[in-house]
């Protein structure tokens, strides 16, 4: 009772954004101990450190990448490719914003193309908009293509034990389907709009992509960390590893390869500030969470609410899957959808004797990844790369207003929803 | 010894409903590096500097502060867009480029709080009265040494 | 716990395997080249690469007790830092004395030997410093007396506490030690221990430090009340700090482990500090306030406990501490006072943290030999004495005495290894003389 009335209350504030999340987490969770409904072990019991342990790993890995300056190398090259031609440049940026989302977190990723994209995009003379509204779509398609893509997946390939290759083999190819289709919808509708000058267009051309590289070294060195690390995740499963050591290891790596030559001030100045530029809004907000859901769980709230969707959907398989995508879908548009991920797992692993042992669950699985990875497209408040983004454009002067993003954004986001309702019901029910 | 006892009293101002254009010759003819902006009431808003021309040069992803982006170095060149920019901004108004990079002191701070703030930013200092906010003087490098040099 | 110890990895037993990743990593980090938080995360990672512990074993090992609550108390004395009232205390604390030197020195030592007991040592002297740095330069007076007696205070002060200093937090929380016992057992002789070393340097330094008439007048004229920066942050921020002692105190009566506490009196904080503020600038400032927090530190601490746990579990701490044992006879007094008089030598040339964190399981294992859980203590205090209060022997001993050395080299006052050695290191071993004749009369 008193689980419930705090995670309600904490979701609720949450939503209302009036208070910083990682506030309210730790409050909630700190709430739960206070009362009693858990003892501080058993809340740290709750904590998922592999998750934390994976997106910190990966959080410091790609800040230091991000230092070498190979994203904007990268983005310019993409750009020139297509001989700046605007609409080439657009389905470039947005191709390359998905590949980069799949691998490195969503955010960091937007981070790192929005402000090249400016800079393209004022020097071609066109509108910014359909450039950054293509990259977040972009970034959330592709970030649901692996385990290490977004969060969402993150959470759930930890918790149910997913190795990484299982994420590609079942959610790549439906991914790609999408991003192809959501670029092909772009080219269609801003392919007349996007005109510019032979002027602009030669200026962009003469911009030197390889100065944009500030230090060889490090781009060697992060480049091989990042492969190795990627290579890693492969073969985790065959190896015993579990991904927060692999990320963790490759992020230590990384530091001691960028300091070992420095002098020890340097080297304590310089590892500080990779921990400390980590997203620890995120990471404490996850913290929280956990044992949040944790205290829901061990109050049986969650075996609760997992019977009143069952019964709800009569105990069939395939309506529930298709429940949870669309479910997931409408309410990751408009609500974050990490504390939705947190609390659906320990509901749908309760429902494993229902429908035959967790083998048989998988398929709840990719429809859960699916819907709130793909859902947080819908709304400009969706998915934080979203937020981010917004946030960026406005203190460039091209703010993005909620109504004009969702507009095309829903549809779009509907659009991803049904070739993901199509491949679920084709390959799995 | 305080800021008000060494500070210029009566500094080049200008008016915030002024223009760009306007702000540059009169920093241009009075050889000052930066003015305070005031409004009718002589209520201290701002200074306009050097950066707030450099701010109408640059393109607007440089001036993100993000780390993703901290140099130009890739870029190309265009004197001619630039010319157009600076030639632009001209008939803007200076409330457009209000930023107070340096907080106003009062006229009863130290005036080693004042050296402090030129160690760190190196930007002129205005001097507001307290409560009114209204622009007592400023100090630059040069009030100061003159004071400490007789 | 499970025990690994017949297991092969690579030809290598896993007690094997650790023993030599938990060398290499304390020979590298005494060495001092690299970095001890990445040592430290390879060192581990590579415990589980190996196979002698899976991640799941690892994590199980990781005190996150003490994580919690270094965590909690550094996001909370990072905030109320800001508010100036470390600044106005010290101010207050030299007009007090009518800002002569000697009485300058003294304040200025039992005021960082208090708030010393309450928060993290290197931020005390980090707060500190600053303003020492200040009035000795108005006084003109030599500042190196001042730096050495805020170090050593710093250190003796964290000694008093549970949350003083980490060593006590890894052995309160290791062992379920409440704060009112640390009180109880540590405070008494802390006071004494404080006291001596203030009056040593009293009287060592009496004669040098002479300033003028004028001078003195001019740190009068100082203004402690523009000092605080933030009223209302301030009352905040000590109304928090205020909460958050009370329940160390009543924490063992109320059930609560101190990282709830710690971490719940933080976000209490962050909430009174932020909630008016519109959402970007909290996001701003509640990523700046974890931002601050000594992550390498952090991080240190939770890869040695992993490489600790890799010890235990494949069985060498035991074997350690039957060692030990057998080097002591078997008897309690010696096995005391040698935990005591070793801890304060090696703590003053290594690190403590890496140490304590082995002894830790090493006393543990001792129980049945001693007759049970509750017969430690008194090795427990000998162990927090003799490692707090050894970190004082050299320049290397402590966090805080390396952080005031940077300080001072920045200031162009540099505090050299050899005479900071000759004046403190006589000073530590008076203070483990004071501390084995307390042990020995009130335990032994």
């Amino acid at each position: 009772m008193i689980a419930a009335v705090v995670f309600i209350a904490v979701y609720a504030l949450v939503i209302s954004e009036k208070i910083n999340r990682a506030i309210l987490a730790l409050l909630g969770a700190g709430l739960m101990i206070l009362c009693g409904v858990l003892t501080q072990e058993a809340a740290i019991r709750g904590v998922d450190f592999n998750t934390i342990g994976l997106l910190l790993g990966m959080m410091v890995i790609v800040a230091i990448t991000g230092k070498s300056g190979v994203f904007q190398y990268v983005a310019i090259w993409s750009a020139k490719k297509v001989n700046a031609q605007p609409v080439g440049v657009m389905i470039m940026l947005s191709l390359v914003t998905a590949v980069f989302s799949a691998l490195l977190d969503n955010v960091t990723t937007v981070l790192l193309i929005v402000p090249v994209t400016l800079l393209i995009t004022e020097e071609l003379k066109v509108k910014p908009y359909p450039y950054l509204l293509a990259e977040i779509l972009c970034s959330n398609i592709g970030g649901t293509a692996t385990l290490i893509g977004d969060p969402p997946n993150i959470m759930i390939g930890s918790a149910v034990g997913i190795p990484f290759n299982d994420f590609v083999i079942h959610l790549t190819p439906v991914v790609l389907v999408i991003l192809l289709a959501t670029v092909a919808v772009f080219y269609f509708v801003w392919g007349k709009e996007l005109v510019t000058t032979e002027e602009a267009r030669r200026r962009v051309m003469s911009f030197e992509a390889r100065e944009a590289i500030k230090d060889w070294r490090l781009l060697r060195q992060s480049l091989s960390v990042l492969a190795a690390v990627i290579a890693g995740f492969v073969l985790a499963h065959s190896m015993h590893l579990e991904p927060a050591t692999i990320a963790m290891f490759g992020a230590a790596l990384l530091l001691l390869l960028d300091n070992y030559h420095r002098p020890a001030d340097e080297q304590t100045h310089n590892v500080h500030n990779a921990f400390s530029e980590a997203e620890w809004v995120t990471l404490i907000f996850f913290l929280g969470l956990f044992i949040l859901v944790h205290g829901l769980e061990s109050a049986g709230v969650i075996r609760w609410m997992a019977q009143q969707l069952l019964s709800a959907t009569g105990g069939d398989f395939a309506v529930t899957a298709i429940a949870i995508l669309w479910g997931s879908a409408i309410l990751s548009a408009f609500i974050d959808n990490i504390p939705f991920v947190a609390t659906m797992i320990p509901l749908i692993k309760s429902m494993a004797p229902t429908f035959g042992g967790e083998q048989a669950l998988m398929p709840l699985w990719w429809a859960l990844s699916l819907g709130a990875c793909l859902g947080g497209n819908g709304t400009l408040i969706g998915a934080s790369a979203n937020l981010v983004v917004a946030g960026i454009s406005e203190r460039a002067g091209q703010p993005i207003r909620f109504l004009q993003f969702l507009k095309s954004s829903f549809l779009l986001m509907l659009m991803s929803i049904a070739i993901s309702h199509v491949y679920i019901y084709f390959r799995y029910l | 010894m305080n800021v008000s006892t060494i500070m210029n009293a009566s500094p080049v101002t200008i008016s915030v409903t002024e223009t760009f254009g306007n702000a540059l010759r009169l920093m241009e003819e009075r050889r000052v590096h930066a003015l305070p902006v005031v409004d009718a009431a002589g209520v201290y808003k701002g200074t306009f500097d050097f950066a707030d021309i450099w701010k109408t040069l640059l393109p607007k992803a440089a001036l993100l502060g993000m780390d993703s982006l901290t140099d130009l170095s890739f870029v190309s060149d265009a004197q001619e867009i630039l010319r157009e920019k600076l030639a632009g901004a001209g008939s803007r108004p200076v409330s457009e480029f209000l930023d107070r990079r340096v907080e106003p002191v009062h006229p009863d701070t130290p005036v080693k709080e004042a050296i402090l703030l030129f160690y760190r930013l190196d930007e002129d200092i205005p001097v507001v009265e307290r409560g009114t906010n209204r622009l007592a003087g400023i100090v630059t490098p040069w009030e100061i040494l003159n004071a400490l040099r007789d | 716990m499970e025990t690994h110890s017949s297991q092969v990895i690579f030809g290598w037993s896993a007690a094997a395997l650790a023993t030599v990743i938990f060398i290499a990593v304390y020979a590298l980090v005494i060495a001092e080249k690299l970095n001890r938080a990445i040592l430290a995360l390879l060192g581990a990672g590579a415990l589980i690469l190996c196979g002698v512990l899976t991640q799941e074993a690892a994590l199980r090992g990781v005190d996150f007790n003490t994580i919690g609550l270094l965590l909690g108390m550094m996001l909370i004395v990072n905030i109320t830092g800001r508010s100036g009232v470390f600044q106005y205390i010290a101010i207050w604390s030299a007009k007090k004395v009518n800002a002569q030197p000697l009485g300058v020195l003294i304040m200025l030592s039992l005021v960082t030997a208090t708030l010393s007991a309450f928060l993290d040592n290197v931020t005390t002297v980090l707060l500190i410093v600053p303003v020492t740095l200040l009035i000795t330069e108005e006084l003109k007076v030599e500042p190196y007396p001042f730096l050495i007696s805020e170090v050593l205070s710093s250190n003796i002060g964290g000694t008093a506490t549970l949350i003083g200093d980490p060593p006590n937090i890894m052995i309160g929380s290791a062992v379920g030690i409440p704060f009112n016992a640390f009180v109880n057992n540590l405070t008494p002789v802390i006071i004494v221990v404080e006291f001596a070393t203030v009056l040593a340097f009293a009287l060592v330094w009496k004669k040098s430090l002479v300033t003028t008439e004028e001078a003195r007048r001019r740190v009068m004229e100082f203004n402690e009340a523009e000092a605080i920066k933030d009223h209302r942050l301030l009352k905040q921020s000590l109304s928090v700090i205020g909460v958050v002692i009370v329940s160390f105190i009543l924490a063992h009566s109320l059930h609560l482990e101190p990282a709830t506490i710690a971490m719940f009196g933080a976000a209490v904080l962050l909430f009174l500090d932020n909630y008016r503020e519109d959402a970007d600038h909290q996001t701003k400032k509640v990523h700046g306030a974890f931002a601050e927090a000594e992550w390498v530190t952090l991080i240190f601490f939770i890869g040695l406990f992993i490489l600790v746990h890799g010890l235990e579990s494949s069985g060498v701490i035991r074997w350690m501490a039957e060692k030990l044992m057998a080097a002591t006879g078997g008897d309690f007094k010696i096995t005391a006072i040698a935990i005591l008089w070793s801890s304060a030598i090696l703590s003053a040339f290594i690190d403590n943290i890496p140490f304590v964190a082995t002894m830790i399981p090493m006393i543990k294992s001792m129980a049945p030999a001693f007759g049970g859980a509750d017969a430690l203590m008194p090795l427990w205090w000998a162990l927090s004495l003799g490692a707090c209060l050894g970190g004082n022997g050299t320049l290397i001993g402590a966090s805080a005495n390396l952080v005031v050395a940077g300080i001072a080299d920045r200031a162009g006052h540099p505090i050299r290894f050899m005479r900071y050695m000759k004046s403190c290191f006589l000073m530590m071993i008076m203070s483990i003389i004071i501390s084995h004749i307390y042990l020995y009369f009130r335990y032994l």
